[in-house]
């Protein structure tokens, strides 16, 4: 079997394990949970030590026929089992390996319906896993799709109080974003079709494949996404107005103000791991989505709105940064400033510079690490006192000086500190932003304020809530124990991460470059 | 042919073991009857044929519709468990024996070439179904529904026979293809008007019978009223006899006038969308919730056949599959539960996933499927019906559709929430290990089609 | 209308217009759509229903006899043998709901509701 598809079954293996065991074996299932994600990181790790940094195209191919329709009159449509591995997803598989097994660690805490818990939990991983190495729009579809199932029920089963209409809230929310999406698939499906399969069977076989898809000519004449071609859907021209609504099926994702309302609401309910994993890699598939498929396939119109793109980020990183100064529950005010920093990844992809897509990839994994470490460090409080209000806690420093220690860094690391992965994700989105041909400077003028919000949310939250003297709200100072040595075990390679990526930041780079310069060369015809 | 024949004799020996004095054989041998005629429906296969004087027709494709009814039915059948839990008054023979006839007039509906043999194949399957939703004799539901039905069904069939006599007069044949003929070759303009009326008078007959909105009113009653186990009958067999019908009648003789049917189908097919959708949203009862869905998925199906391109067939057939498969288990879960909690809402399934985790994941992945979630049968029905718009180019029918069914999404997750997240004090369930095993086949069987659709869409 | 068929029909039939026949079927079913739409009780609506099916036959035997051709009359005698069954069926739940609620007006029926 390739190395991809044990990638994506691998968990799917361990999820049938803990589902077919028997209940006496309940106390095994969190560690082979375990197991089968640090299996799945060194699975990962191998791909990258064979991984070609110099080959920009897709690499460790898998094809298989999966669903083959004849259409009669209408030719053919050929559905693939098609995985790929290039300079962008590589770094996000890393640190969905990453993620997940922090997730997993953070799991333990877990203790209803344990057998549940953990095999829709490696499900999960699969599903995400999938996402990022399709190629086939149409498996990378039912991969995105099938995500919000186990997130559903995770948020739904074990999430806080308001956990129902949170779950259904999240639920429907991705599910018109994938809707959305869906749309478009159908257009495409219309529209393009495999040159070679088509040449061998004289018929027309339509495919999902995205390596065809992000090729002009592989588009029937005349059809409705032919680039020639001057169909309009509601007095725009059918390939702008495709490329909006896919646009906005996956900025429900990332998510992008105004699409954002329910990350929040998710974040608050949604227990500690099953955080973790949402702002970890979940958002990425957003940003991921942006870049693979949107980008892809309507590079004309991805430059034609360049500007409106950067504008959107900047309102995200901005209107994020003021919403998380605004909250006084900690996990909410973690939640906002995902939303701000997720729009710097749109900003750098929106540049459509070297630097802003090489900032872009890496913003997200910086984000992805940093963002598992903020949850983290709230979920050991609320673990403790049931209580994340900001207001509540005071000179926190006192009882847990290595917790203070570990969330001084992230907020540190988070506010874009030099030397931490933060800055030099937002700094090369910015750069990006600053040298685009395709949007004014002061968007990204305008979007610099969002590192001082950043710095003002997350310092003004540090003093609040760690210095001064020790005092808490409803007197729970005795159930305030320092880090206990499964925390640490998260928590410190976290640290360690963020600080390795900020100090060495080619390696993210050096991954993602060659890809991204053959990526640029789309859009230098425009 | 052979199916019909079959299933007609059959039906009268299921009659005649009435008598005897072992009421368990029944139930098997049913099962047995629906299995000979499955297989024996496709004896004709790979061949077209035509028979009883040419008022019969059939190709791979209505085998294959017939192959859909057959299997509901047997499904159906299996879930009745002899009809046990029915109590003193139940006349378990004549409800099987009802059960094989209806089956001969929804085969005829899917297979003519006549229609007048689709005249009688329709009040053969609904003569049939009054009956059995009238078959509670003591419940006044049961018997409002029968009666509802029956009158709203002879409204209706007096209709649609109103529009073939129009038909008639304008083309002087009741045969399809000589229909389609003359449509296309002769200036038949003189008779436009009767036509015109004819059509809309037969479709709004045809509709009927599938609940399309504006015509769907009966349905929540009928369906809320008739026993569970003939709910779960009618809501899979008429359906995808109904809509086999109207394709064999628009695709066949009448694709030449698509221009002029084309608005009033459109408009049809988006009001039973909004109203099978929005209505279901307040329903307090799961099993008129699944009335409502039916309505919208009738929606589904209108769109393939609005459309009408060359692979609408395969869409509705596979559309049918799916739509019967989850009914069937969402319906089979259903009369477990509320035989245990007496009720039919949703309250009555707080909890289930607690002690019945396997009822729980079965009811889900129905709902999923009727949802459309991916890697289940419905979610890829729902992919070829849209695909058939795009097609078509009604951009602005997708949008309704995909709109509905992100409204659909809420109310089929509500039972699931109350399935998984609700606290409740259901106890146990005890399930027949054959009901078992027909919910697990079931089950399967949609997870199956959702993974790989092209083993039954090869087929036609 | 029917120009090029009428050579082959008698003279008797011709002295009257197919129209007449036509609006005289088109009326009784109207007649009959409206029976159904007003009427409280059970059995009435119910021959509303069979006037409508008769209206029908009329209109199916007209066509039949101005076109010379068998079929429209075919199945006249199909919708005379459905329509008896149906009637059987009809007033025998007609009667099972008299039996439980001693009346047959159809406003009584409330039990389903929305």
């Amino acid at each position: 079997m390739n190395l991809l598809s044990l990638l994506i079954f691998l968990p799917l293996f361990g999820a049938a394990l803990v589902l077919f065991l028997p209940a006496s074996q309940t106390k095994y299932f969190k560690w082979i949970t375990l197991g089968f994600c640090a299996v799945e990181l060194l699975a990962a790790a191998v791909v990258y030590h064979y991984f070609d940094l110099s080959n920009p195209s897709f690499q460790f191919v898998e094809q298989t026929d999966w669903i083959t329709l004849s259409l009669g009159s209408l030719g053919a449509v050929s559905i693939d089992y098609l995985l790929g591995i290039d300079g962008i997803s590589l770094p996000l598989v890393l640190l969905t390996g990453v993620v997940m097994l922090v997730g997993a660690v953070s799991s333990w805490q877990i203790t209803s319906r344990q057998r549940a818990y953990f095999s829709l939990y490696l499900l999960l991983t699969a599903s995400i896993m999938g996402c990022f190495l399709a190629l086939d729009f149409f498996l990378f579809f039912l991969f995105f799709e099938f995500m919000l199932l186990p997130m559903y029920f995770l948020i739904g089963l074990w999430g806080g109080p308001r956990r129902e209409y949170a779950a259904i809230k999240f639920f429907l929310y991705t599910l018109l974003g994938s809707v959305l999406i869906l749309v478009v698939m159908i257009a495409l499906y219309l529209s393009a079709f495999d040159p070679y399969s088509s040449l061998n069977a004289q018929t027309i076989v339509h495919t999902f494949d995205l390596r065809y898809l992000a090729d002009g000519h592989n588009y029937l004449p005349n059809s409705l996404l032919n680039g020639l071609s001057a169909h309009q859907i509601m007095g725009l021209d059918a390939r702008l107005f495709l490329f909006l609504v896919l646009f906005a099926g996956f900025a429900i994702k990332l998510p992008v103000v105004p699409f954002h309302t329910w990350l929040p609401d998710a974040h608050v309910e949604a227990p500690t791991p099953v955080s973790v994993v949402l702002a970890g890699v979940l958002l990425k598939i957003g940003g991921y989505g942006f870049i693979r498929i949107a980008y892809n396939i309507f590079p004309d119109a991805a430059a034609e709105y360049a500007t409106l793109l950067g504008i959107l980020g900047m309102v995200s990183i901005v209107y994020g940064g003021f919403n998380a100064l605004a909250q006084s529950d900690l996990k909410k005010m973690i939640a906002y400033s995902s939303v701000s920093h997720m729009g710097f990844v749109l900003l750098g992809v929106a540049s459509l510079t070297p630097e802003g897509l090489n900032g872009a990839v890496y913003q997200m994994v910086s984000h992805g690490v940093l963002s598992a470490m903020l949850f983290v460090v709230t979920g050991v409080l609320y673990d403790r006192t049931q209580n994340r209000q900001i207001e509540a806690y005071r000179g926190l420093a006192k009882p847990m000086p290595a917790y203070t220690t570990l969330t001084a860094i992230c907020f540190f690391a988070s506010l874009g500190l030099p030397g931490f992965s933060g800055f030099v994700g937002e700094l090369f989105t910015l750069m990006g932003g600053f040298q685009s041909e395709f949007m004014p400077k002061w968007i990204a003028t305008a979007s610099t304020l969002g590192i001082v919000l950043a710095a003002a949310y997350f310092l003004w939250t540090l003093q609040r809530m760690f210095f001064g003297p020790l005092w808490t709200q409803k007197g729970v100072e005795s159930l305030l124990a320092d880090l206990t040595p499964r925390e640490k075990i998260m928590l410190l390679p976290l640290a360690a991460l963020t600080l390795v990526l900020g100090l060495f930041p080619h390696f993210i780079f050096d991954i993602t470059s060659a890809t991204i310069t053959e990526f640029l060369k789309k859009f230098s015809l425009n | 042919m052979l199916p019909i024949v079959l299933l007609s004799v059959f039906g009268i020996v299921v009659l005649f073991l009435g008598f005897s004095k072992s009421k368990n054989i029944l139930l098997p041998a049913t099962l047995l009857f629906l299995l000979v005629t499955l297989i024996a429906n496709f004896v004709d296969w790979n061949h077209q044929y035509l028979y009883f004087n040419d008022m019969l027709w059939g190709n791979n494709a209505s085998m294959v519709f017939s192959g859909i009814v057959l299997l509901s039915a047997f499904f159906v059948v299996a879930l009745t468990r002899g009809f046990e839990q029915e109590g003193e008054a139940a006349q378990p023979a004549e409800y099987y024996g009802i059960m094989l006839f209806s089956l001969v007039g929804a085969i005829m509906m899917i297979s003519y070439e006549n229609l007048i043999i689709l005249f009688v194949g329709v009040e053969i399957l609904s003569v049939s179904i009054y009956i059995l939703t009238g078959s509670d004799k003591r419940n006044l539901r049961s018997n409002e529904a029968a009666l509802k039905y029956f009158l709203m069904g002879a409204f209706a069939t007096g209709i649609m026979l109103f529009g073939m006599a129009l038909m008639y007069g304008a083309t002087g044949s009741f045969v399809i293809s000589d229909i389609s003929e003359i449509i296309g070759t002769r200036a038949w303009n003189e008779q436009s008007q009767l036509l015109y009326a004819g059509l809309l008078m037969l479709l709004v007959g045809l509709l009927f019978k599938v609940s399309a909105a504006p015509f769907h009113f009966w349905t929540p009653d009928v369906y809320d009223g008739a026993p569970t186990i003939f709910t779960a009958y009618m809501s899979t067999i008429v359906k995808t006899a109904g809509f086999a019908a109207l394709y064999r009648l628009l695709a066949g003789s009448l694709a030449s006038l698509q221009d002029y049917w084309f608005a009033t189908l459109a408009t049809i097919t988006v009001l039973t969308l909004l109203a099978g959708n929005v209505t279901a949203v307040y329903q307090t009862s799961f099993k008129r919730m699944l009335a409502y869905s039916s309505i919208s998925h009738a929606g589904y199906l209108l769109i393939a056949l609005t459309s009408l391109t060359a692979k609408s067939q395969s869409s509705i057939l596979f559309y049918s599959l799916a739509y019967s498969l989850s009914t069937v288990s969402a319906f089979g879960v259903l009369i477990l539960v509320s035989q245990q909690q007496a009720s039919n809402n949703y309250d009555a399934f707080n909890g289930l996933a607690k002690k019945n985790p396997f009822l729980a994941f079965v009811l889900a992945v129905s709902m999923l499927s009727l949802a459309g979630i991916p890697l289940t049968a419905g979610f890829m029905g729902k992919l070829f019906v849209f695909t058939d718009a795009a097609q078509k180019g009604t951009i602005w029918l997708l949008v309704v559709a995909i709109l509905a069914s992100a409204i659909g999404i809420y109310y089929y997750f509500r039972v699931l929430i109350a399935a998984y997240f609700k606290e409740g004090d259901l106890a146990t369930i005890r399930i027949a290990p054959f009901y078992k095993v027909v919910l697990i086949i079931v089950t399967t069987l949609t997870i199956v089609l959702g993974l790989f659709p092209d083993l039954v869409l090869q087929l036609v | 209308m029917f120009s090029e068929a009428t050579a082959a029909i008698p003279d008797v039939i011709q002295q009257v217009k197919i129209q007449h026949y036509i609006f005289l079927a088109t009326a009784l079913f109207v007649i009959g759509i409206v029976g159904v739409l007003t009427r409280r009780n059970a059995i009435v609506i119910f021959m509303s229903v069979e006037l409508m099916l008769n209206s029908v036959n009329l209109l199916l035997i007209t066509f039949s006899a101005y076109r010379s051709d068998p079929a429209g009359q075919v199945f006249v005698f199909f919708i005379m043998a459905v329509a008896a069954a149906e009637v059987a069926v009809g007033l025998a739940i007609i009667v099972m709901i008299y039996r439980n609620t001693r009346t047959i007006d159809v406003g009584f029926l409330n039990k389903l509701k929305f």
